[in-house]
């Protein structure tokens, strides 16, 4: 059965991660090579993939040096390409099929890679660090394989890779979502964020707050908030925790079978991968020995007595039951730091903690965690109590009848209708919002190049085949993406609508004249 | 450590006496001996001290207090007739007598058989009996302050009646009996007149009662329709004294030769400090060259032969007036108790509950207010923990709330501007602010209206504030002050007397009158913070503008290293703030903004600024476009807070710089702005080498401009146009 359902993924989806400065000589390409998806492919066809990746870099890099190629649009296939690190290049093949929904936004794929390549690096450092350590590259391949592994099993419906695709249009992955709170509300959180600066003494400590599946607040820069903010929706945040074993991920809700699915997929690669691995004794020291920490295995966390999140992912030290406290990196100080994850209800909190600052291990962690407690747990209480009673509840961004994505991309943050609502569009509207977004990112993109200090602005309304009113504004750094179905047919009304929009939910930055 | 701090905040005249010691009485006092002296006595409705020689009664105001107060003197044939005709008919012995200004009755005679309520007929001058309350007395006690009469009977003399008779009418106590602890089997302790003392605190009526046996000084509270015992303090001395000085009881262990002081607001009965003696301050040395100028002439040669006895503190000759005054009656001499509130402030290391006992001080405010805005820079200052720090500014916010809710706070703004008439002595009030003016009185009144409405603490505090309000006009208004003491005592005792307190209040009134308007002058109705705190302060409630200037900007100047810590601080700051639903000042988030900008934290910032934990403000936008300029997203934070503000000026402005030169046109022509000047939009136009934005923006101004064709801007842009047209072409 496994092997079955990982063919049919073979054909739709590939994923490679190679190195352009590894195998450069004649009978050594094979060393490029530190991630492929299927493993199972053989490698001919591997290579057959990077070989094209690699002519088309070197190609496009005659023209543009700093930006070489971004995507190849096949007629069966689209390739997107990601240079995660500097000649560290991460490729996804994608097949085209109108019927199967394989309907594509470049822009949303390049986002998918980029979110795995920020995660693998603030769990485990870059991938150069690594193949520095061990210029073999067993290390990195084994990091890679079971990391990219977990974190694709997100997206796995039924026994398919299921990536984001149009239906996925009214989305910005690599943003974050955010609470909207009262005056009131938001001080008693600073006033929370205050104490848990302090618990670690004078060591700058940082913190995450998350009310149910939404950012409340933080003090990490842009890039280090979105990596933690995604880690902790995909597996600390109370909904998370509560679905167990039976469905671990909103993109599968409901769908009880995948569990068991994904750990045959997982199971089945994971021994292609030990038989290819095995099969190879090119690799000195690739002998699957490494103690590999998995921070995207499923169903790890769970909540302890004291309110703490747990976990064995980073197994315990030497002779201790104590599991060891995660760590992760920061992108922007570069500093290691422990994780201490704390939920009370719908808040987690996650506060963050210089390796360096603390002197005597798990101990020190443990210190600082009754700190925590005594110092914060009445205005935890209190912040979840306040936040409670302010919440409107799933729908409570759902503003009747728009269907909306709206993203500040100066504070990279995004809020989006609702997705019960945004099942409620047709498909003809949802592949027009996907086109038009497409060309949006083209247009920003083109923007860039431009240098910073030439933000775009664009207002695009599409009258659609089923009439619905398709509409992408941006200005000064800021998106505003809808569709209005069975909505007036004149411009005027379209325009009229994002008025109002803009006015009520964007203090009038979209407003036009 | 809270020395340390006041001591370094200038302006603020502590003069540390360096001794131990929480009270103390200031040289010099003021001297009431005069030759022939027959007796001194204290009349504390009109807080005059009467000295009575063969044919003369001198007289003394005691408030305001100033030791160089000269005596006024009076004739005293008429009160002499008067005093036999009231007592000549009756059998009964009088014990004594008070005036009132009850509606129905003038005056009344406590006599062992009862209370005898008279009306005075100013005309005949006569009096005529109104009513009779028939009851055995053994002896009384009466104060004006509270216009409450105790009239003791029974054995132990420990049952009691009490009357309120105030200008609210007549109010009787129900009887009540008064705790003796027992000696021995057989022995009955007798309590006597001295061992009660009625005090007023806060505007509220206590007694406290000596219990000699028990060394105990129970305390009771009087209520309209209940006397209910509130515990009992300890004492160590057999004699003890009570003064009530700025709400603060003081009990004088006068055998220990030491005072104890409580402040019994909140239930707790603990003392505010351990017994300390009381501090003889100001010896001559020291004083000459201090403030007193118009003092000199005759007390510092006086000064040198201030003899040894003078300076003995807890004298045998000591007696305590009402409720604040010391008389040393064999040296003539009156003493005004103080409170050090330095001192106090300095002994206790609970923060907040320091905090909580200056800001209920109203006589020394201004004292009060620096000493709390001291303590809160040095808590700041020493990093204590941000939970302490937050308790205290609780306090302080709390305090303000409130005092803006009762009024308070504006009344003392108000009290402010024409403070300097409210003392006589315009030429001194640079440097003694004596405070005891209007307070005094206030309670006076305020006693009044506690017991004559329910009990309920607020609204004594209302009528309180209300209360002295009105007297500090009467003090500097002829007439009013006129018509205040024919309704009071003091004018009835005597018609002479109140024609002699007439003509030495119209001796204040020119130079009242006149440093009233010098006052107007000077301060504009709205009289700005810096202003408040050099003048009078009757409130020591610190208010988010005076928190931000006189504690977190200095602070923020003298920390250095991280500044979360502040930061953490302001944010609990803006907590209490909000909770009482309290204005910050915009300074104060233009400083939060410029410390998390300096540690480099923008995405706080911005949380800060969403959240609108920062309200917007054009200063606050103006920090954000100044702190943006290390960071564009903090800066359109700014640009949009300018929209949402409709500064629509800056706002183009700030467009056209940062490049967006046709939205600013089109956000121009929308919200009607005309007061950018075109060439910037032009030059905005030509940097961006952009051929056919330049010539929108030209057509824009040859458009909605009506006589811009004819502009030397529209001559060089068109003629630029057309350079870069035909480069083009070429």
């Amino acid at each position: 059965m496994g092997l079955s359902s990982v063919t049919t993924v073979n054909e739709a989806t590939k994923f490679c991660i190679f190195d352009l400065r590894r195998g450069q000589h004649e009978g050594q390409e094979l060393d490029k090579i530190l991630f492929f998806f299927p493993a199972d492919l053989p490698f001919p066809t591997q290579l057959s993939v990077i070989g094209l990746s690699e002519g088309l870099i070197t190609f496009t890099r005659i023209f543009s040096p700093e930006a070489a190629c971004e995507v190849i649009e096949a007629e069966r296939h689209s390739h997107v390409f990601y240079e995660a690190e500097p000649d560290i290049w991460m490729v996804m093949i994608v097949e085209k099929n109108k019927e199967l929904e394989a309907i594509w936004r470049i822009d949303a794929l390049r986002r998918v890679l980029k979110e795995v390549h920020s995660l693998f690096v603030m769990f485990h450092g870059s991938i150069r660090a690594l193949l520095d350590k061990e210029p073999s590259g067993g290390l990195i391949r084994s990091h890679l394989y079971s990391f990219i592994m977990d974190y694709l099993s997100d997206f796995l419906v039924g026994k398919k890779l299921q990536l984001p695709n149009f239906r996925d249009s009214l989305k910005e992955r690599g943003t974050v979502q955010m609470l909207t709170v009262g005056r009131e509300a938001a001080i008693e959180v600073q006033s929370l964020v205050r104490v848990l600066e302090s618990c670690a003494g004078n060591s700058p400590c940082y913190s995450l707050v998350l009310f149910r599946d939404l950012l409340v607040s933080t003090t990490l820069c842009p890039d280090d908030t979105i990596n933690l903010f995604t880690y902790a929706v995909l597996r600390l945040t109370p909904r998370v925790l509560s679905s167990g074993a039976s469905s671990w991920s909103y993109l599968r809700k409901g769908n009880t079978a995948s569990h068991a699915a994904t750990g045959s997929l997982l199971a089945t690669s994971a021994s292609v991968l030990d038989q290819f691995y095995a099969s190879r004794e090119t690799f000195p020291g690739g002998d699957g020995n490494y103690h590999i920490v998995r921070p995207l295995q499923h169903d790890k966390w769970t909540k302890g007595k004291d309110g703490f999140l747990v976990t064995d992912i980073w197994s315990a030290e030497v002779g201790s039951l104590v599991p060891t406290t995660p760590t992760i990196w920061l992108q922007q100080t570069e500093e290691r730091m422990h994780l201490c994850a704390y939920q009370h209800r719908n808040l987690t909190l996650v506060l963050l903690i210089p390796v360096t600052s603390i002197l005597n291990g798990e101990q020190g962690v443990s210190l600082v965690k009754q700190q925590l407690l005594e110092n914060a747990s009445l205005k935890m209480l209190r912040v979840e109590e306040k936040l409670s009673k302010g919440w409107g509840g799933e729908n409570a961004y759902h503003v009747s009848g728009y269907r909306y994505l709206l993203v500040d991309g100066d504070r990279n943050v995004s809020r989006a209708s609702p997705p019960g609502k945004v099942t409620t569009l047709t498909k003809e509207s949802l592949v027009a919002l996907s086109k038009l977004r497409e060309e949006v990112d083209r247009e920003k993109n083109r923007a860039n190049w431009d240098g910073p200090g030439h933000e775009k602005e664009l207002e695009v309304c599409i009258r659609a085949k089923n009439n619905a009113w398709v509409i992408a504004q941006v200005t000064r750094g800021k998106e505003l993406y809808m569709v209005l179905e069975k909505a007036n047919e004149t411009l005027l009304y379209a325009s009229d609508a994002i008025e109002k929009f803009s006015n009520r939910y964007c203090n009038g930055v979209f407003s036009l004249d | 450590m809270l020395g340390k701090a006041s001591s370094s905040q200038p302006g603020v005249g502590f003069s540390g006496s360096g001794a131990l010691s929480h009270v103390y009485i200031q040289y010099p006092p003021l001297r009431c001996s005069i030759p022939g002296s027959r007796g001194l006595f204290y009349d504390d409705g009109n807080k005059l001290l009467l000295l009575l020689t063969s044919n003369q009664v001198f007289s003394w105001k005691t408030v305001p207090f100033a030791p160089v107060v000269a005596p006024t003197s009076d004739s005293i044939k008429k009160l002499d007739t008067l005093l036999v005709r009231g007592a000549g008919q009756r059998l009964e012995s009088i014990l004594g007598f008070f005036w009132t200004d009850c509606p129905t009755c003038d005056i009344i005679f406590v006599k062992t058989s009862g209370l005898d309520l008279f009306s005075y007929n100013s005309d005949l001058k006569s009096l005529h009996l109104v009513e009779t309350k028939k009851f055995n007395v053994s002896w009384y006690v009466y104060t004006h302050e509270s216009r409450l009469v105790l009239l003791a009977s029974g054995m132990q003399c420990k049952n009691f009646t009490g009357y309120q008779i105030s200008s609210a009418g007549i109010i009787r106590l129900p009887k009540f009996d008064m705790a003796m602890a027992k000696s021995e089997a057989n022995s009955k302790p007798v309590l006597a007149a001295e061992d009660i003392h009625i005090v007023t605190v806060y505007g509220r009526i206590y007694c406290l009662q000596i219990d000699r046996v028990a060394m105990l000084l129970h305390l009771y509270r009087f209520y309209r329709d209940a006397v209910v015992q509130q515990g009992s303090l300890p004492i160590y001395s057999s004699k003890i004294a009570v003064s009530v000085v700025d709400n603060v009881l003081l009990v004088h262990q006068v055998d220990a030769k030491v005072v104890i002081l409580y402040d019994i607001f909140a239930d707790s009965r603990a003392p505010i400090s351990a017994p300390l003696p009381l501090l003889f301050r100001g010896f001559p040395r020291v004083n000459i060259s201090s403030s007193q100028l118009s003092s000199k002439d005759g007390e510092s040669s006086e000064a040198k032969d201030l003899s040894e006895t003078e300076a003995i503190i807890y004298g045998d000759d000591w007696i305590f007036l009402v409720p604040d005054l010391i008389c040393d009656v064999s040296n003539g001499l009156l003493w005004k108790v103080h409170l050090d509130l330095e001192a106090i402030s300095a002994s206790s290391s609970e923060v907040s509950s320091v905090l909580e006992f200056l800001q209920r001080r109203k006589l020394e405010a201004n004292k009060a207010k620096q000493l709390c805005l001291a303590i809160v820079r040095t808590v700041i200052l020493e990093r204590r923990p941000v939970s302490m720090v937050s308790r205290a500014i609780d306090v302080l916010v709390t305090s303000y709330s409130y005092s803006i809710k009762t009024g308070s706070y504006f009344k003392g703004m108000k009290a402010e501007k024409t403070s300097p008439s409210g003392v006589p002595r315009v030429s001194s009030h640079g440097n003694v602010v004596d405070e005891s003016t209007s307070r005094v009185d206030a309670f006076g009144k305020s006693v009044t209206h506690e017991a004559a409405g329910g009990m309920d603490n607020e609204s004594i505090n209302r009528s309180t504030f209300s209360a002295s309000d009105s007297d500090d006009n009467a003090s500097f208004e002829p007439q009013k002050s006129n018509s205040h003491n024919l309704h009071s005592l003091g004018g009835k005792i005597d018609t002479q007397n109140l024609m002699g307190a007439e003509t030495s209040s119209a001796e204040v009134h020119p130079s009242a009158l006149q440093s009233q308007l010098l006052g107007l002058g000077n301060n504009p109705l709205n009289a700005n913070v810096s202003e408040q705190q050099e003048s009078q302060v009757t409130s020591a409630a610190i208010s988010p503008d005076e928190m931000y200037s006189s504690v977190f900007a200095i602070v923020e100047e003298e920390m250095t290293g991280d500044s979360s810590y502040l930061v953490a601080i302001i944010v609990e700051f803006l907590r209490s703030t909000n909770v009482e639903k309290i204005k910050v000042h915009p300074n104060l988030y233009v400083l939060t903004i410029q410390l998390l900008a300096r540690g480099e934290r923008y995405a706080e910032v911005g949380l800060f600024i969403i959240n609108k934990i920062l309200e917007p403000s054009k200063e606050v936008a103006l920090q954000l476009l100044e702190s943006g300029r290390q960071n564009f997203q903090t800066r359109k934070l700014g640009l949009d807070m300018l929209r949402q503000l409709s500064l629509h000026h800056d706002y183009v402005l700030l467009l056209v710089q940062d490049g967006y030169y046709l939205g600013a046109l089109r956000y121009a022509r929308k919200n009607k702005v005309n007061s950018v000047r075109p060439s910037l939009f032009l030059e905005a136009a030509y940097a961006s080498n952009d051929s056919q934005h330049l010539a929108a923006v030209l057509r824009f101004f040859s458009d909605f401009i009506p006589d811009f064709k004819n502009t030397t801007d529209h001559n060089t842009y068109c003629r630029i146009l057309a350079e870069m047209n035909s480069s083009i072409a070429v």
